[in-house]
């Protein structure tokens, strides 16, 4: 990667916008490069390499907010593009809401997101990861489907501000994702696995294949199911998509503007005393971590919920100059907000223990779990799951659903897992919820 | 750009490979979101650059770059064909690519205003006067509107090894409303979206009474609904519904690429009876003015009209060169990148079940008790189990042949070929009005479908509770 200096050439931006009539003015730049093999009928079936720079102008006048990007280093391009974020910030509207870019917040870089190991890999090495995969996937299933990606990425970049802010970042990423496909007869089982890090040494990768042959092997034999109110008891992977919905939910300017079912529940309870949820974007080697926001200011963790109460909100820049209180650290650069490392407090029991409790329920493997985001209203697919009777897992599922509003699914929320399925910076438990609606085709 | 791409094309070949195809590509768009009565957030985005993907012996290579720089294609070149052999040792399915006619052609179609020419205040005007309209409907009642339009022009040279060199230019305009309402107890939303090929011209088109108006009266509707019940009921889907159905659990399932990596549900039907002989399936690239509507796709092969289901049976699957190839097919024009940065990939364009002959009043008449689902809001599908799921934003009951009380959003699950199969009704009206963005293996692709009215039976519905 070249050593080309991209706080330069924010700060450089910067100065043009504001000589352009920029109140405020905040510029990200960075490269990337990036190497991904993908994997069909369980042998490679191509190799990718793509290398980029973007630069991304961001610019307010009167609070009023225009935004410009742009890909590669032609400085034609840029110049045009911190132009055109001027000009559009003036045809913006005014907004008195708009206080202020946070200014500068020194905090040490958090460690382990940048790894020389996956720095200095080529397409050789995640040839080699992809081959090992192939190879454990089919020792244990030879005629098993196997398709997918195995990549690396590697990127550096900076972010300066009219309000002084100075920041360079690096990092890394390596993940693998296999799917599997097993039949028998008429038959079919399919499910996946995967794995990331920012850390070579954080990874398995060699074990995913394999790791998603045992979970198609699982998925044979999926029978239909009765309608009826049951217990709901979700694996990890479903447990961190259905907090990551309510996490997300609590974004502070989806409550100032009205449209999130979480609009007047701060400082209300609503969940069950069993879950607390904490944000937290400092964990080191987390897939999510850094030690600033896309805005520059410093992250912290956060507590979302803390015993079944909504405590805290996300903010950006915007939305805590709006509520007259502090960002917590969740901006983006493009004015968003965004949730970091999930980390919910764990319980006392292991998942195996709350799941032998189920006398009739579904096991929820992993699935798109989420609310309406205005509504709360839940009307979801059941698309890996398991029937659960006494306490074992009987069979899969099919065209099954669950239905229900998501206060009523915090409220019936009796146990989280004191074990968890734990990948870089998050952690993943075992939920429990009673008495859930399930549809059945039966 | 031509010069580029016939130049890395050679520079390829003479490096290795059998095969070569570049992509120079320059794309630009531009945003207005207005919120709550302000122009709240504009954006304009930019990017080029060349993508090369090669065939070296068994194995594709790929390599993009964000510059039009020769060296910096020529590196690229270099690399695809260094991928390409590292992994040679360890492919399965050699890869290949049809012998086909080489296409020269050029299509530029300009919108009928161009990008520049209509002012941002206007827009932002047009945008305002949607926003007031639909609130003026809800009053107070409204509690969050978004009106967000966006327009992109994309200018793409493709030239490949066999010949091919064509030249395209076009645009695509979409504008979407969101209303939030509110009886001081629950929320409800309601959104509608419009697609075109073409530019800033939609903002005059498009009629706030048939856009933000109903956008906002679904959103009040919605506050008097009730949760939809749970469980197997008969069903009714507005054309918007069979859209989703037919894209998500069929379309999807049609991709060569799906059906030849043994991925799909369709894998070894061609031929076979898989619904009623009243349903016929098309995906077409050359609909007038539709939103998944293009000339030639990625790969240079024109586009087309392709059969799916007609007559009930499975006729055809959607190819790129290298799927026609594996199954010495034609090409279908069915073979789209996003960007430069993506390699070609089996794609949809507009997809629609084709008129029948049942009115709808009719198909209501034979419901005992069912749901009508309306307002298709989105889905996905596994194909390799065939399990699909649509999401509907409004819903009725039906009891006795009527239309009932009105239902909350609601979504429904059921497999792929039992659903086909349960098609007891097809509808003589159609409609193609869901513009969206169709994503696949980490790619974009402007895509619509429709169709008429249709009744399935035995579907399973995700509501609140059992009645």
């Amino acid at each position: 990667m070249s050593d080309f200096n991209y706080l330069d050439l924010c700060a450089d931006c910067v100065r043009k916008a504001v000589g352009l009539g920029a109140e405020w003015c905040d510029v990200s730049a960075g490269t990337g490069r990036d190497i991904s093999v993908s994997v069909e009928k369980s042998g490679i079936k191509t190799a990718d390499a793509g290398q980029g720079d973007d630069v991304a102008i961001r610019v307010f006048v009167k609070g009023g907010m225009g935004y410009a990007s742009v890909s590669g280093r032609d400085p034609g391009d840029i110049d045009e593009a911190v132009r055109r974020a001027v000009a559009l910030a003036n045809e913006a509207s005014a907004d008195p809401d708009f206080k202020s870019l946070p200014p500068p917040q020194p905090a040490p870089e958090v460690d382990g997101l940048f790894d020389d190991r996956i720095a200095g890999m080529g397409v050789e090495d995640v040839v080699r990861i992809t081959v090992a995969n192939l190879e454990a996937g089919k020792a244990l299933e030879p005629e098993a489907n196997l398709s997918g990606h195995v990549g690396l990425s590697v990127g550096r970049g900076a972010l300066a501000s009219s309000a002084g802010v100075a920041l360079e970042s690096r990092g890394t990423d390596i993940a693998a994702d296999i799917e599997a496909l097993v039949k028998r007869g008429g038959d079919t089982g399919y499910f996946y696995e995967f794995d990331f890090g920012r850390q070579l040494a954080d990874c398995r990768l060699d074990d995913v294949a394999a790791g998603a042959v045992l979970g198609a092997r699982r998925f044979l034999g999926a029978r239909r199911i009765k309608s009826g109110r049951m217990a709901l008891v979700l694996g990890p992977l479903a447990s961190y998509g259905f907090l990551g919905g309510v996490v997300a939910a609590a974004n502070a300017e989806s409550i100032q503007r009205g449209r999130s079912y979480l609009c007047g529940k701060v400082d209300e309870i609503i969940a069950s005393p069993v879950l607390t949820v904490i944000d937290n974007g400092l964990v080191p080697r987390g897939v999510r971590s850094g030690a600033h926001d896309g805005e520059g200011t410093r992250r912290r963790p956060l507590t979302v919920i803390d015993r079944g109460r909504l405590v805290s909100l996300l903010h950006n820049s915007y939305t805590a100059g709006k509520a007259c209180t502090e960002s917590t650290g969740h901006g983006t650069h493009s004015g968003g907000i965004s949730p970091t490392n999930l980390r919910p407090a764990l319980g006392a029991r292991t998942a195996s223990e709350i799941l032998r409790e189920v006398t009739e329920g579904i096991y929820l493997e992993s699935g798109e779990l989420r609310a309406d985001p205005a509504s709360g209203d839940i009307s979801a697919s059941i698309d890996f799951g398991f029937l659960i009777r006494n306490g074992e897992l009987v069979h899969p599922v099919e065209s099954a659903m669950i239905g229900g509003n998501i206060f009523d699914l915090l409220e019936r929320l009796d146990a989280v897992s004191s074990d968890a399925r734990e990948e870089p910076g998050v952690l993943m438990p075992t939920l429990r919820i009673q008495d859930v609606q399930i549809a059945g085709a039966e | 750009m031509e010069d580029l791409a016939r130049y890395l094309c050679e520079l390829a070949k003479r490096r290795g490979a059998s095969f070569a195809d570049t992509r120079v590509l320059h794309r630009r768009s531009e945003s207005v979101l207005v919120q709550d009565g302000r122009a709240d957030k504009l954006a304009a985005y930019t990017d080029r650059g060349v993508g090369i993907r090669v065939l070296v012996g068994r194995c594709w290579g790929f390599a993009s770059a964000d510059s039009l720089e020769r060296s910096r294609g020529e590196k690229c070149v270099d690399d695809a064909i260094s991928l390409a052999r590292a992994s040679q040792d360890f492919v399965s399915d050699p890869a290949m690519i049809a012998e086909v006619a080489p296409t020269v052609a050029e299509d530029r179609r300009s919108p009928e205003v161009a990008a520049g020419e209509m002012p941002v205040k206007e827009k932002i005007s047009r945008l305002l006067e949607y926003e007031r309209l639909g609130r003026a409907l809800g009053g107070d009642a409204v509690v969050n509107s978004i009106v967000s339009y966006s327009e992109g022009t994309r200018e793409e040279v493709l030239a490949n090894t066999a010949g091919t060199l064509v030249r395209t230019a076009g645009a695509r305009a979409v504008v979407t409303c969101l209303f939030v309402a509110s009886d001081g107890k629950i929320l409800q939303r309601g959104t509608e979206h419009r697609g075109i090929l073409g530019g800033p011209e939609l903002l005059r088109q498009v009629n706030p009474e048939a856009f933000s108006v109903v956008a906002a009266r679904k959103a009040l509707a919605l506050l008097k609904a009730r949760p939809a019940p749970a469980g197997r009921f008969t069903v009714i889907f507005h054309p918007s519904i069979t859209g989703l159905l037919v894209h998500e659990a069929l379309g999807h399932n049609a991709e060569a690429d799906a059906v030849w990596a043994g991925q799909s549900i369709l894998e070894g039907r061609l031929g076979d009876s898989l619904a009623p002989e009243t349903v016929s399936i098309y995906d077409d690239s050359t609909v007038p003015g539709a939103f998944g509507s293009y000339a030639y796709d990625s790969e240079g092969t024109p586009g087309r009209r392709r059969p799916i289901i007609e007559k009930g049976r499975l006729v055809g699957f959607l190819h790129s060169l290298e799927t026609a190839a594996k199954f010495k097919a034609q090409p279908t024009g069915s073979g789209r990148a996003e960007s430069y940065d993506c390699r070609p990939i089996v794609r949809m364009s507009n997809t629609f079940m084709e008129r029948g002959t049942v009115p709808l009043e009719e198909m209501l008449r034979g419901v005992e008790r069912g749901i009508y689902l309306l307002d298709g809001h989105w889905g996905y599908v596994f194909v390799q189990k065939g399990q699909f799921i649509c999401h509907a934003g409004q819903a009725r009951m039906i009891e006795r042949g009527q239309l009932g009380d009105a239902l909350r959003d609601v979504s429904i699950s059921s497999m792929t070929l039992d659903t086909l199969k349960n098609i007891d009704a097809v509808g003589s009206d159609f409609e193609m009005k869901m513009p969206g963005m169709c994503g696949k293996e980490g790619q974009s692709a402007p895509t619509d479908c429709g169709g008429p009215h249709v009744r399935v039976g035995d579907v399973v519905v995700g509501g609140h509770a059992e009645e």
